[in-house]
């Protein structure tokens, strides 16, 4: 159906979307970049910051694209990354 | 019978030809004088008896071809009236009634393609009918009887577009008993319909007629329904298609039970094409909740898992019934089918290329469909019209009529016939609910046609819906309240309006669907120039596409509603029903002829067949001809340089007698045109019925193909004296031979060529690509070329007639 399509969708409120909270552990990571390579929503990237273990840790670029796919966690070598789902509190 | 010919023809043999002369009414003997054409014909070789009568087509008058043909002993019969394209069947009958093969029977088009592109020169278009009937002569000497062979129809259709066309088609077709592959590109059928509200005059719910008929769809044991899915290939012919079928993955099988779990897990969202963009949907979906089949679908383009790898497992995690499967793979379906119907569809006009309306600037400027879907409880408002910009109920709403029709500005001339009821129908749906509302129609014509039309037009006028004549020229939006200001004249009451309105909505066109292309190509259609399918004839065969086996159900032909289009399919149906009861289809006896003592097995014929039905035997020395497979386009017989082959009822010797019939008389001020049968004389038929003039010295030549029109033809038609020659086919890739015509194009390159070296103006012999509804581009072309026939000298003739006299030579 080649509509197009350049409007908001009206319902788009009401869609209750989790929001995410990403939990980096600079120390634990070792620079591997899997996280941000395979991030479907190209949510991370490279920090500037070199850590102690002498890496550029992945930075969170925008938290409100994050899914909560919770992919990073599984392909992270490290235990260094984590998502949960923000507790929403009024206004959130 | 070829053996006997070369002897001294016995009594019973010599050739008695029967000339009749029509006058169609007025329609021919209006502008020719058709009792001196049937004396001229008297005076033609062969000629036994020459009449002229009113109507040849009606009952009388062929009754009195075939008493002719038993009091008279006549072995010929020449008709001189429509164009073959519409009588040939009728009088073949007829012949064949009164015990005269077919064959045996021949056409002279001096209406279509005489006296309604001469309508103001009497004397030319009597010459000219007089010449015609002397080509049409100089064939039925020569005709030869034939029998036609029997192909078998497969039982089976497939019917592509599930609109309410397509599944009316379907089911029509299956109740009948046939096996039916139902091919939809969309995830669902129910096309446009099942979108709409309420359907006019009725104003009964869509969805709720529509819902039990695709139901009916999913569970019939003679229909299978492939979504999703698109027709990427056709080959074969009338009876024996042979096509293929991608069936795109939907990523979920049958399994599904339409449970909701896994859309509430799944974290990507889009808009909904089905909502026009005004409702979200995840990357697992269902375009709608009456969606057949049930099962839900992924979108990969939007979905987290790409490229096999499975980044988000939610939905796999929810589904409780395991139906998720992101290994499912794309498959190609090989269908053998007897008949098709064509029902894709149509498209609707996009208003942002009209930015004087606003329309993807202005919130509050909705089109049509949009408004079908916010009034539809189903839909994203819950049935409340409210108006995007504050989610408020407009209290006052303007309809522009004919955005996207009947506009050179939008480039569509074309009514799209469904604007004007369904903003009638619309304007009664606001009424009825918000019973406050102003509503405004600003329109040109209101044409309300059909049966009960009138009454809901004059109900909306009641109920108080102010109909002004005169479009807005423009829409401004007061940037505080987003409320439009229409601006415009009101061009009853000759003066100005400004009017001050919530919301306005474009009632939008209707367009052919963007890849009509695709289809078109697969099938080999054509298209009038609105882009929509062409029928075969616009009156008698209006569901049936030029290509045998193929019928039109629904928009794809033309926009029309819904009670239209269900009418349509069912014919279209039932079209397809009669050849499949039948089970038997004849194919035209106009296979090559092989004459095996010529033949020196260089295969040339068999590389320019475009159906590979002729092979080269090797062993043997000698091409075999696999006369099943031929479609009859005459290609290989115009390839062949040792006249080994030729075309039954196309053959060389009719072909040169038609030239020299041409060419008797005043060769140096004619046109003599090679058109093929589907597009180029299809196209100076359409010329005729549209009374488009042009100048009365062509005189066309009818072949299959303009790939059987050989090099000599031409020569012998510039040998014997012609000022210019017209070599007219299909457009490249419309070719109603898959590529026959790319040979034509070969053969006519290498003329020019040859005509260059030996010093002749190459400007003489002129190539045409047209189609079926290009009657215009035939007529102009025949102007210019009568242009450049009027410069050419007597010494450039004479030139001509030595450089290609060898193709005098016998036949």
């Amino acid at each position: 159906m080649p509509v197009r399509i350049w409007r908001k969708p009206l319902d788009i409120e009401k869609v209750k979307r989790s929001k995410a909270e990403i939990h980096i552990i600079k120390n634990q990571c070792k620079g591997c970049g899997f996280c941000i390579q395979f991030c479907p929503k190209n949510v991370l990237e490279e920090s500037e910051e070199i850590t102690e273990r002498g890496v550029h840790p992945p930075r969170v670029v925008d938290e409100s694209e994050c899914v909560l796919c919770g992919f990073c966690t599984a392909v992270c070598p490290d235990f260094a990354i984590f998502v949960v789902e923000k507790q929403c509190t009024e206004g959130c | 019978m070829e053996e006997k010919r070369e002897s001294e023809p016995k009594e019973s043999e010599k050739i008695r030809i029967g000339v009749y002369v029509c006058h169609c009414g007025l329609n021919i003997a209006g502008y020719v004088d058709c009792e001196q054409v049937a004396k001229f014909a008297e005076t033609l070789p062969h000629v036994f008896l020459a009449k002229d009568n009113r109507y040849t087509c009606s009952d009388q008058g062929q009754e009195l071809i075939k008493n002719d043909i038993k009091e008279h002993k006549l072995n010929r019969v020449v008709v001189a009236s429509c164009s073959p394209r519409l009588h040939e069947p009728t009088f073949r009958k007829a012949c064949e009634e009164a015990g005269l093969n077919k064959y045996l029977f021949e056409m002279a088009n001096i209406r279509e393609q005489c006296s309604w592109v001469h309508l103001h020169d009497r004397k030319a278009a009597t010459e000219k009918a007089k010449d015609l009937v002397k080509i049409a002569v100089a064939k039925a000497a020569l005709l030869q009887p034939a029998e036609e062979i029997e192909m078998p129809i497969i039982r089976k259709a497939l019917v592509i577009g599930g609109g309410v066309a397509g599944i009316q088609a379907a089911l029509d077709l299956a109740d009948t008993g046939y096996k039916v592959y139902l091919v939809e590109k969309e995830p669902s059928i129910g096309g446009r319909m099942a979108q709409i509200d309420k359907t006019f005059p009725t104003m009964d719910c869509s969805i709720c007629i529509l819902g039990p008929q695709m139901s009916d769809v999913g569970h019939h044991p003679n229909i299978e329904l492939l979504t999703n899915s698109e027709v990427v290939d056709v080959k074969g012919y009338i009876g024996n298609f042979h096509a293929k079928v991608l069936k795109k993955p939907r990523y979920v099988t049958s399994d599904c039970t339409a449970c909701d779990e896994c859309i509430e897990v799944c974290p990507v969202i889009a808009p909904n094409e089905f909502d026009v963009g005004l409702a979200i949907r995840h990357a697992i979906y269902t375009p709608f909740a009456q969606a057949v089949p049930s099962t839900y679908i992924i979108d990969m383009d939007i979905c987290l898992n790409k490229e096999g790898i499975i980044v988000c497992d939610k939905c796999i995690k929810a589904c409780e019934r395991q139906a998720i499967d992101f290994e499912m793979k794309p498959e190609t379906i090989e269908l053998e089918v007897g008949t098709v119907i064509v029902a894709t569809g149509a498209d609707v006009f996009d208003p942002s290329s009209l930015p004087n309306y606003g329309y993807g600037k202005y919130p509050n400027v909705i089109t049509s469909l949009e408004f079908e879907r916010l009034i539809n409880a189903g839909g994203p408002s819950g049935g409340h019209l409210i108006r995007p910009s504050d989610m408020q109920i407009p209290k006052r709403v303007a309809f522009i009529q004919c955005v996207g029709s009947r506009s050179e500005k939008s480039g569509r001339l074309y009514c799209s016939n469904v604007c004007c009821m369904n903003t009638i129908k619309d304007s009664l749906l606001i009424e009825e609910h918000w019973p406050e509302t102003e509503i405004y129609v600003f329109y040109v014509d209101i044409r309300a046609y059909g049966k009960g039309f009138e009454g809901l037009y004059n109900r909306a006028r009641k109920e108080r819906v102010l109909f002004i004549r005169g479009l807005p020229a423009q829409i401004v939006e007061d940037r505080k309240t987003h409320n439009l200001w229409l601006i415009g004249e009101n061009t009853l009451q000759k003066e100005l309006y400004k009017v001050n309105v919530d919301m306005v909505i474009l009632s939008i066109g209707l367009e052919p669907r963007k890849d009509s292309e695709v289809i078109q190509r697969l099938l080999t259609l054509s298209r009038t120039q609105d882009g929509f399918f062409m029928e075969a004839h616009p009156k008698l065969r209006p569901v049936d596409a030029a290509t045998g086996g193929i019928f039109f159900a629904g928009c794809a032909e033309a926009p029309k509603d819904i009670k239209d289009s269900v009418t349509q399919a069912s014919a279209a149906a039932a079209r397809a029903g009669i050849l499949m009861a039948k089970g038997k289809v004849t194919v035209e006896a106009i296979t090559p002829v092989f004459d095996a003592e010529k033949c020196k097995a260089c295969g040339l014929c068999v590389k320019v067949c475009p159906y590979n039905a002729i092979t080269l035997n090797e062993e043997l020395k000698r091409i075999e001809i696999i006369e099943a497979a031929c479609s009859g386009c005459g290609t290989c017989a115009a390839e062949c340089p040792f006249g080994a082959l030729t075309q039954n009822h196309f053959t060389d010797g009719q072909i040169f007698a038609q030239i020299d019939a041409v060419t008797e008389r005043d060769a140096e001020k004619k046109i003599v045109a090679f058109c093929c049968n589907w597009c180029a004389y299809a196209g100076a038929d359409f010329a005729g019925v549209n009374r488009m003039q042009y100048p009365p010295s062509v005189r066309i030549i009818r072949t299959m193909c303009s790939g059987r029109i050989a090099p000599k033809f031409i020569e012998r038609a510039f040998a014997r004296g012609a000022a210019i020659v017209l070599v007219a086919g299909c457009h490249p890739g419309d070719c109603h031979y898959i590529d026959a015509n790319y040979h034509t194009q070969k053969r006519v390159e290498r003329l020019w060529k040859k005509m260059e070296q030996d010093g002749l103006n190459k400007e003489r012999l002129q190539l045409l690509w047209t189609s079926a509804a290009e009657g215009e581009r035939f007529a102009s072309k025949i102007r210019e070329m009568q242009a450049i026939a009027e410069k050419v000298t007597p010494e450039e003739i004479e030139n001509a007639k030595k450089v290609f006299e060898k193709a005098l030579g016998g036949v």
